[in-house]
């Protein structure tokens, strides 16, 4: 069991009046709404977070990539992890991910990835993902040909890791003469390769058949999760293995404070702040993006979906946030955790307008009082303990 | 409807590609829109009282496959090449709407001897500098019908799109968009080449364009009229970008004494 400690890095001062005059917090939002003083405050309050998770006693940290977005602010990830290679020490850093059609040619993935592997000592988790839909409109990438791309990306990247160069690459997209990428990972034979789904069944059996990580996409009802996951571990089986529980994550929202009245008190407008302002826009599926059917799967499951919850009451019973004492947070998260059987715990402990101060508190909370509690239930493997030991 | 027509399956390499065929007469060939008209529509049948109507649905369109040997829309024009060839065909009229025009002007650029003449309406293909064209690629159905549409309540908007995702022909809609977000995303919806090959479209060229197209402005048509050698433009009034469906009769009565005459 696994606990990590996520971060969007969100643009929290939006007008209160955002989403009656603006269709969305991507792509088409207005960068004369940023305010490049305030954001240098938030970039490196936002880094202090995740090298606090350290001190917490997390087992890592996560940062992820998105373009032209309110809702998280951090087009270049790997500029992040390479700052936590040096400012943490023990932590693994999952860059989750890097869009692999957006990097031409995607050996700088495989560059850029292994400089900060060797920096921090092999610290790294590489996520490789598709890219969001809205952001094939960012970069006017043709979207039709988003998945033939990241699968000919992924390939040349791995490749790139573990063949010694030089050696010729000619696929569909890019055409190499020369790949031999200097330096070569720390991992050998190369980084843990984490893969975000949103449930469609191609990408299930792809990282089942490559024994990657699955992370299941954020913000979906429970019951939509528990499916995914099990899909995963039985596409597993038929591939002849069982799968362990850390090749399966869960991205949640938590919050923990001294009380359950006073969480919800202190939590609910910043939650919303995400809900109503800065998930606006996010499910965009631009055409040729996704299969019909998969759209079509999807679509329905959106019913379910956090951008279209409107009270506490959904936000519990679909599981969307961990939010309450200790005591609470312990018990939900132990609940969940063995239902949907999954090896890492992805918590965005900031988001939306949460301030700093409340951030800190929530991690201190949770590292303090919910963290050894989920160790010492659900067991912990040696290199945990090894990790909490030397805190 | 009046006029009989069939639809049939030719297998051309490894494609199988939908083909229907009504009316009697000279041969005519109708290149569709992004829009996928690939369903026999009151203006097909207005076109086939005189000509004998080939509409075939482009790779990736409707029933046809083969959106995966797609990558441009030069790769539409070698399609028809190919096509044309197997039907047995030689220079026919080409009435092409949109992408269909689009793709017709390729066609002609690379061989002439296949197009008699050319009618293009509201035809995609060629972005000119000061003519901003709209986007396409929205989800929104009401806007989508706004945009396209000179009166986007008129009776003829069900005809020509999906009202709904609740709609049946939803699937064949999604469909119809990623093929021509293959040819058309980026560039969008031209060739940057095209212009300065213009000149080399021999045949007589008919331009039909509706002065209140919003997606593909007028200063396209004009452009147009300007480049092809042999070419004439006609404007029709209080009319959007579904000119053949907002403007059935006026749109195949120019399209027929063009031809005809």
């Amino acid at each position: 069991m696994k606990f990590f400690a996520f971060h969007l890095m969100p643009f929290d001062k939006l007008p209160d009046d955002f989403e009656e005059k603006y269709e969305t917090a991507w792509t088409w939002v207005p960068n004369s709404l940023y305010d490049p003083v305030h954001g240098h405050t938030l970039y490196n309050r936002y880094l202090d977070e995740l090298v606090y998770a350290e001190e917490m006693g997390f087992d890592g940290v996560c940062i992820n990539e998105h373009h032209q977005s309110a809702y998280g602010h951090m087009p270049s990830p790997n500029l992040m992890a390479s700052i936590l290679a040096r400012q943490t020490k023990r932590v693994k850093i999952a860059v989750i991910g890097n869009a692999l059609p957006f990097y031409d040619p995607p050996t700088r993935v495989a560059e850029e990835f292994a400089m900060i592997d060797v920096i921090s000592g092999g610290r790294l988790i590489a996520g490789m993902v598709v890219g969001g839909g809205p952001e094939y409109n960012s970069f006017s990438m043709n979207p039709t040909y988003a998945r033939s791309k990241y699968q000919e990306a992924l390939d040349l990247i791995v490749r790139a890791w573990t063949e010694p160069g030089p050696f010729e690459h000619y696929g569909e997209h890019w055409k190499l003469k020369y790949v031999n990428p200097w330096p070569t990972p720390y991992q050998q034979p190369h980084p843990p390769i984490w893969i975000p789904g949103a449930g469609s069944k191609e990408t299930i059996d792809f990282v089942a058949e490559r024994r990657y990580s699955y992370m299941g996409i954020p913000y979906f009802h429970k019951s939509f999760f528990k499916k995914n996951f099990d899909m995963f571990r039985d596409a597993c089986e038929k591939n002849g293995y069982t799968a362990d529980p850390e090749q399966t994550g869960w991205l949640v929202p938590i919050y923990v404070a001294e009380t359950d009245e006073q969480a919800w008190e202190e939590y609910e407008k910043h939650l919303f702040f995400f809900i109503n302002k800065l998930l606006k826009g996010l499910v965009v599926f631009p055409p040729g993006y996704t299969s019909a059917k998969s759209i079509a799967r999807i679509g329905s499951a959106l019913k379910q979906f956090l951008g279209n919850v409107k009270n506490r009451e959904q936000i519990e019973e679909g599981g969307y946030a961990m939010v309450g004492s200790p005591e609470t947070v312990r018990q939900k998260m132990k609940d969940y955790i063995q239902d949907l059987g999954v090896g890492n715990i992805l918590g965005l402990f900031q988001i939306g307008t949460l301030p700093a101060d409340l951030t800190k508190k929530n991690m201190t909370l949770f590292g303090e009082q919910v963290l050894p509690y989920l160790r010492k239930e659900l067991g912990v493997n040696v290199e945990d303990a090894a990790a909490v030991a030397s805190k | 409807m009046t006029v009989p027509h069939e639809t049939s399956f030719v297998k051309l390499g490894n494609k199988s590609i939908q083909l229907t065929v009504g009316g009697e007469g000279p041969p005519l060939l109708y290149l569709h829109s992004a829009g996928g008209e690939t369903e026999w529509t009151r203006f097909h049948d207005m076109l086939a009282q005189s000509f004998k109507v080939y509409l075939p649905a482009h790779p990736g369109f409707d029933n046809s496959d083969g959106l995966d040997e797609i990558h441009s829309a030069a790769d539409y024009a070698w399609h028809y090449v190919d096509l044309l060839n197997e039907l047995g065909l030689d220079n026919v009229p080409v009435v092409g709407f949109s992408l269909g025009g689009w793709i017709g002007m390729e066609l002609a650029i690379l061989r002439p001897s296949l197009v008699s003449k050319l009618v293009l309406v509201n035809s995609a293909g060629i972005r000119v500098e000061g003519v901003p064209m709209a986007e396409l690629f929205i989800d929104e159905l009401d806007k989508l019908r706004e945009l396209l549409f000179f009166d986007p309540n008129s009776p003829y908007v069900e005809e020509a799109m999906p009202l709904s995702f609740e709609d049946s022909r939803i699937l064949l809609w999604l469909k119809a968009r990623e093929a021509t977000a293959r040819v058309g995303w980026n560039p969008y919806l031209h060739n940057p080449n095209l212009p300065k090959h213009l000149f080399r479209i021999e045949c007589p060229t008919k331009i039909i364009w509706g002065r209140n197209d919003q997606l593909l402005p007028l200063g396209i048509g004009e452009f147009l009229e300007k480049e092809i050698p042999n070419a004439t433009l006609q404007i029709f009034e209080e009319t959007g970008h579904m000119l053949p469906f907002e403007r059935a009769e006026d749109f195949t009565a120019a399209t027929k004494s063009f031809l005809l005459g």
